[in-house]
């Protein structure tokens, strides 16, 4: 697969805490890849690392096949989680001068900048200072900051913790269609709603390891331990005693009206149509769905895990 | 130069000048300044002579008919009463009492009464009147013809001129001159280096309270946006500094001469120094050495305040590690102040090599004259200083400003050098 992005065995070590041991990962290009992990995990140093901002004690990360330099920053779009700007510059100048930082022209910066502002309809806020702004139309301001430069890679930390629902979506699509547009794009977050939605793999950071990672689709059904959901017109007790050699942990859903539903878990080395053929032979089968589980559920599952097994004193 | 460098130190310069604050504080110090110079004149102006009626008691007969009233001050000669009796009346504003034997011993024989405290016009007016009379009887007294024209004739007011012995070329100088310059010259590069090295720490300090250092730390590198600061900084202080400068020579302009009219006989030595500040080759000279120290040590005390600023949250954490470099500050400053006695002595040589003092101590000393060795090593080493302190500065730098929470110790600054 071609990687934009690789990261070799990176440490990073500060007084007493060790942020970062032996972290791997591959981010595909043109993607959008989720960083996640409790707080506290490292993803912010990981990042940080990414960004050039401080160098790993170990290990290296690979940008565009060579190893990253100062000089790839300008090819990365980074919008921290601690959002900020200068209060007293006014919005226009303020994104000049950050473009210009990213290597624009002036000429070229004020142009695109007229461009996403129109696109986000904030035009007239060109002339209004930040502290004048409200918390979620400084945020609007610092994503276009972040994105101006037309990086090939964007990472985004925590992007949606202070917009209101609308903007969050407005904003989610803007993410969608700069992945379109050929942009890679890591993506820092708690909100496991959003990874779902959005993010084609993950890396799941714990207490500075790497403890998963994987497509999201794959991971999903990894996860997913063969549980099933099958809705039903028919007797619940001769589905129950049918089914009852082939799967294990059943559980009789709640419903509504005539059609009734059950969960359970296909017992290893049986196979699905095995059990669907049962199941025919009992009820009347109206759907057969595979409950993935949700990347809340992985989350907390495997880092729960990771914990106890770090915790748990070695035996004698 | 580096373009993410100047872009830095162009926004840094122009925001604080732009700013309002800036502005009017600009305008503002200097009219404080000229305000406290002319304060003086102002008041002197304000206090004149009130309307003062002035009852004259004289026993001598000699002088009463002598004294002439001015615009606020009139005089009238008691006859038909005795002092107790005119205290009574309100006629008077004030009494002026003349013993019988006052030419002879005028200080036991005049006594001036007054209601409340008199004004300094007031009692100036009358006893410069009292004098002359004395000193017209006096003469006339004394039988010597022309005796006035002598004593004129025999007045000195010694004004000496001082020559430098070590110099080729014996240049006229004048020890107090040489202090004052100094005293300036330190003085200046203290507040310099007092303000705007704060001005830098605040900014930095600013910057990540406001979080928005790792956003430009992200396409700067940060001993580059440091650097960027400080020239930044330093272009405002040269700003305000030339604009102080021409304000009060416009505003003195207009007040010193205002000053010199009113105490009109001017100290004739101060005069004679004053013109010694056209040797235009020696005041080049030490203005160009000026300008040199003031970089060098702006640069030196501007990276520690940077490392400062860099590794706390807010002031209040600043204010500890601040004495870092106040303390350096301050100590040049009395230094300066007491070599001027000794300007050759090991302290003042010593201090004049250390890069946290030579600044000041050099320019409070240089106008005695200084070797041309001496200087240079001060400059190379003050130089050398600053590269160095901006090296170290850098590296707490890079590590402090991701750091929050924690209030750093000294120690902590000192790990934080040796951080990859």
């Amino acid at each position: 697969m071609d990687n934009i992005l690789t990261v070799e065995h990176v440490s990073k070590t500060f007084t007493n805490h060790q942020a970062l041991d032996d972290v791997s990962l591959q981010v595909p290009r043109g993607k959008v890849y989720g960083l996640l992990g409790p707080n506290g995990a490292g993803k912010t140093t990981l990042i940080r690392i990414i960004n050039h901002i401080t160098a790993p004690d170990s290990g290296r990360v690979i940008f565009e096949g060579h190893q990253l330099t100062a000089a790839d920053v300008a090819h990365i779009g980074y919008l921290p989680e601690e959002r900020g700007l200068y209060k007293k510059m006014k919005v226009g100048e303020q994104a000049i001068f950050f473009a210009r930082l990213k290597g624009l022209s002036r000429r070229e910066a004020t142009e695109r900048l007229h461009q996403w502002f129109d696109r986000l309809e904030i035009s007239s806020w060109w002339d209004k200072k930040v502290e004048e702004l409200s918390k979620g139309m400084a945020q609007k301001v610092q994503f276009i900051v972040t994105v101006l430069h037309q990086p090939s890679l964007l990472i985004f930390d925590e992007p949606f913790s202070g917009f209101d629902p609308i903007n969050a979506n407005l904003l989610k699509d803007e993410i969608l269609r700069l992945r379109d547009q050929g942009a890679t794009v890591i993506f820092s977050t708690h909100n496991m709603a959003s990874v779902e939605e959005l993010c084609d793999h993950i890396t799941l950071i714990n207490k500075s390891h790497n403890i998963l990672s994987g497509s999201v689709d794959q991971l999903r059904h990894q996860f997913g331990d063969n549980t099933f959901e099958l809705s039903y017109l028919g007797a619940t007790d001769a589905l129950a005693a049918a089914l009852q050699p082939l799967t294990s942990s059943l559980v009789v859903q709640n419903s509504e009206g005539q059609t009734q539903s059950v969960r359970f878990a296909i017992a290893s080395g049986v196979a699905t149509r095995d059990v669907l053929a049962a199941a025919n032979a009992a009820v009347d089968i109206r759907s057969f769905v595979p409950q993935l589980p949700s990347m809340n559920d992985i989350f907390i599952r495997t880092v729960n895990a990771s914990n106890q097994q770090t915790s748990t004193p070695p035996a004698l | 130069m580096n373009s993410a460098l100047k872009i830095i130190v162009a926004r840094e310069y122009l925001e604080r000048v732009k700013r309002k604050s800036f502005i009017i504080s600009t305008i503002l110090m200097p009219l404080f300044m000229v305000a406290m110079m002319a304060l003086p004149t102002v008041l002197m102006v304000m206090s004149g002579p009130e309307e003062c009626r002035i009852g004259v008691i004289d026993d001598s007969g000699k002088i009463a008919q002598t004294l002439q009233g001015g615009d606020e001050i009139s005089f009238t000669t008691i006859t038909d009463q005795s002092f107790d009796q005119a205290k009574e009346s309100s006629e008077f504003d004030a009494f002026l009492v003349i013993g019988p034997d006052v030419v002879a011993n005028p200080n036991a024989s005049i006594t001036f009464y007054t209601q409340g405290a008199p004004s300094i016009q007031t009692e100036q007016f009358v006893s410069s009147q009292i004098e002359n009379t004395i000193e017209t009887i006096r003469i006339n007294n004394s039988g010597v013809e022309n005796l006035r024209d002598i004593m004129k004739s025999v007045k000195v007011d010694v004004e000496m001129k001082t020559f430098r012995l070590d110099k080729e070329e014996e240049t006229e100088t004048s020890s107090m001159l040489s202090y004052g310059m100094g005293f300036m010259a330190t003085f200046i590069l203290y507040m310099f280096i007092m303000l705007y090295g704060n001005m830098v720490m605040n900014s930095i300090i600013e910057e990540k309270n406001n979080r928005v250092l790792e956003l430009v730390v992200t396409s700067v590198n940060p001993t580059w946006l440091m650097m960027g600061k400080i020239i930044g900084v330093g272009l405002v202080a040269v700003t305000q500094m030339l604009v102080w400068a021409v304000i009060i020579m416009i505003g003195s302009g207009w007040v010193l001469p205002m000053l010199t009219s009113m105490a009109a006989g001017a100290d004739g030595s101060m005069m004679a120094a004053m013109s010694q500040l056209t040797d235009l080759t020696f005041m080049g000279q030490y203005l160009l050495y000026l300008i040199l120290f003031l970089i060098g040590g702006y640069f030196f005390y501007a990276s520690i305040y940077a490392a400062i600023g860099s590794a706390v949250d807010n002031l209040q954490d600043a204010s500890q590690l601040q004495t870092v470099a106040i303390l350096p500050i301050i100590l040049a400053f009395v230094i300066s102040m007491t070599v001027v006695n000794d300007p050759n002595s090991s302290l003042a040589m010593w201090t004049s090599f250390i890069p946290f003092t030579s600044p000041m101590v050099m320019m409070a000393r240089m106008p005695f004259g200084i070797d041309g060795w001496q200087m240079a090593v001060s400059l190379v080493l003050l130089y050398a200083g600053f590269v160095g302190m901006v090296w170290v500065a850098a590296k707490v730098y890079r590590v402090g400003i991701f750091m929050y929470g924690k209030k750093p110790t000294f120690s902590d600054l000192i790990r934080w050098i040796r951080y990859k």
